[in-house]
């Protein structure tokens, strides 16, 4: 359900579940985790996509409704949040080739890269506190992207934003106008920085980490963070399997019926 | 003439690079010379009347084109002494009582694009270019960094300087590098002066305090971190990548 292609210096990692666009799985998650780390400390960039028509969906829910004790959504929001690390670890530039729609947890992995390609209707957001679900695991990474007052509105209010006006709060970085220019746009973008100085990439994107604590390595300073939310994640954890999640997502399923 | 000349008419001091002829590239003397005239600014501050207002300028064609790189090469000494002098003078001149405006006229880049994030308010002109081509030299532009973060915010920051290159004044306004643009030259030279008499009529105290509060809320008081930057900059300047990258920009010589 990941795939793995690399030329010229240029990993191109695709979420593979087109038929239900790409919803993320635990086991998806940790693939993800591991290929971001593996293919891109031997790439220039990484470029990363979804198949099909939508890039992702968010988690599969299909999974947790036959999880009620919330064990799914727990290894769920724990891969989202490895998978996160994995990007800010990586030593080279991250481009999420965001086409149509990312949601919930696939709009966390546009906030993890370092640049997203949208097209201008594309659908960002997270609907998920309908579910009961706290976004919070996309906070880290969320708020030093837009800001603190858009990562505010974006995560307290489940509508759902347009590519445009995600460009606008500089959740998307370059905007296309067709869905079908997104990945050709994020190709020309990771061939584009390939070309820079290796090296001089990995130590400025390294400290840009400390200064916004969305860093791994080293720390500097008062910005000395060193990690990708450990308390938004813990935060999402605290929900998981509770009783008003677990009444939500009933709902969801009954209104879907 | 000094490198770097300061007047002061009333409430209005005026800060200009001027070594012209290298489009005001910032080496190891015009950082001296600039952080001398900060002093001088910094001794005016206490002292009523004393300035509100500097307008930080360029003599000729460009404000400012960046690091002086050509001093680096073969010299390993002079990496950790450029960046670290310039980490001081950004230091130094965000630490300033008064209000300081940048005038982007033709090209602010890399550590001269710095310098304007630095300033509180920075205008340019449509066709200027403003940027962080750094990476594109294989260097890192880590001194500047923290000051781009808080003139733009880490997102943006992680976009512009990750990305390289150079972007238009126009480009810069719309990405909020720069707070304004405008379409010509007169223009710009019009909405300074515009700009810098509107602030001077403002209360010395109130600007000075409003200022030192912003410089608190936003960590521009964190010495380490920028002294920090000048350590990784150097760092990667000093490293195989950059040294080629730079002989084969500036040649051997």
């Amino acid at each position: 359900m990941i795939r793995i292609a690399e030329q010229g210096g240029i990993g191109v990692i695709t979420l593979h579940r087109p038929d239900v666009r790409n919803a993320l799985t635990p086991g998806m998650l940790e693939e993800l985790a591991a290929q971001t780390a593996e293919v891109g400390a031997r790439s220039r960039c990484l470029v990363l996509a979804g198949e099909g028509r939508v890039f992702c969906a968010g988690f599969d829910l299909a999974l947790c409704r036959e999880s009620p004790d919330g064990a799914v959504m727990r290894a769920l929001l724990t891969g989202l949040d490895a998978a996160v690390r994995a990007m800010r670890a990586c030593p080279c530039p991250v481009v999420a080739a965001c086409r149509g729609a990312a949601i919930a947890g696939g709009c966390a992995l546009v906030a993890g890269a370092d640049f997203a390609v949208a097209d201008r209707a594309a659908k960002l957001g997270y609907p998920v506190v309908l579910l009961g679900v706290s976004p919070a695991v996309s906070g880290p990474t969320l708020a030093p992207r837009v800001g603190a007052g858009p990562a505010r509105a974006r995560m307290l209010d489940p509508g759902l934003i347009s590519g445009e006006e995600a460009a606008r709060i500089g959740l998307v970085t370059d905007l296309v106008e067709e869905p079908g220019a997104v990945l050709p746009a994020a190709m020309a973008l990771a061939v584009e920085l390939g070309r820079k100085g290796p090296h001089a990439l990995a130590a400025t994107k390294r400290w840009l980490g400390a200064l916004d604590g969305t860093g791994t390595g080293e720390g500097a300073g008062g910005a000395a963070g060193g990690n990708v939310g450990p308390d938004g994640l813990r935060v999402s954890l605290g929900l998981a399997g509770g009783v008003e999640e677990a009444e939500l997502l009933e709902k969801f399923w009954s209104r879907r019926g | 003439m000094s490198l770097a000349t300061l007047e002061v008419h009333d409430a209005v001091a005026r800060l200009t690079l001027r070594r012209p002829e290298q489009r005001n590239a910032l080496s190891v003397d015009l950082i001296t010379a600039l952080r001398e005239r900060v002093a001088e600014l910094a001794k005016l501050g206490g002292s009523a009347p004393a300035p509100r207002v500097l307008i930080l300028e360029g003599e000729g064609r460009a404000f400012c084109a960046g690091m002086d790189l050509k001093a680096v090469l073969g010299d390993p000494a002079m990496a950790p002494r450029l960046l670290g002098g310039l980490a001081e003078l950004t230091l130094e001149l965000r630490a300033l009582p008064m209000v300081a405006i940048a005038k982007v006229t033709g090209a602010a880049i890399g550590g001269g694009c710095g310098l304007t994030c630095v300033c509180d308010i920075s205008l340019t002109h449509d066709d200027a270019k403003v940027g962080f081509p750094e990476v594109d030299l294989s260097v890192c532009p880590a001194v500047v960094a923290p000051w781009v973060v808080r003139k733009v915010g880490a997102g943006r920051a992680r976009q512009i300087l990750l990305r390289g290159g150079l972007l238009s004044g126009a480009e810069g306004a719309a990405l909020g590098l720069m707070d304004r643009s405008l379409p010509t030259h007169d223009a710009l030279h019009e909405a300074v002066e515009d700009l810098a008499a509107r602030i001077a009529a403002g209360g010395r105290l109130a600007l000075a305090a409003t200022k030192r509060l912003l410089n608190q809320l936003d960590g521009s008081d964190d010495a380490d971190i920028v002294r920090h930057g000048a350590t990784l900059s150097a760092q990667v300047v000093a490293s195989a990548e950059a040294q080629a990258a730079l002989r084969a920009r500036f040649g051997d010589g």
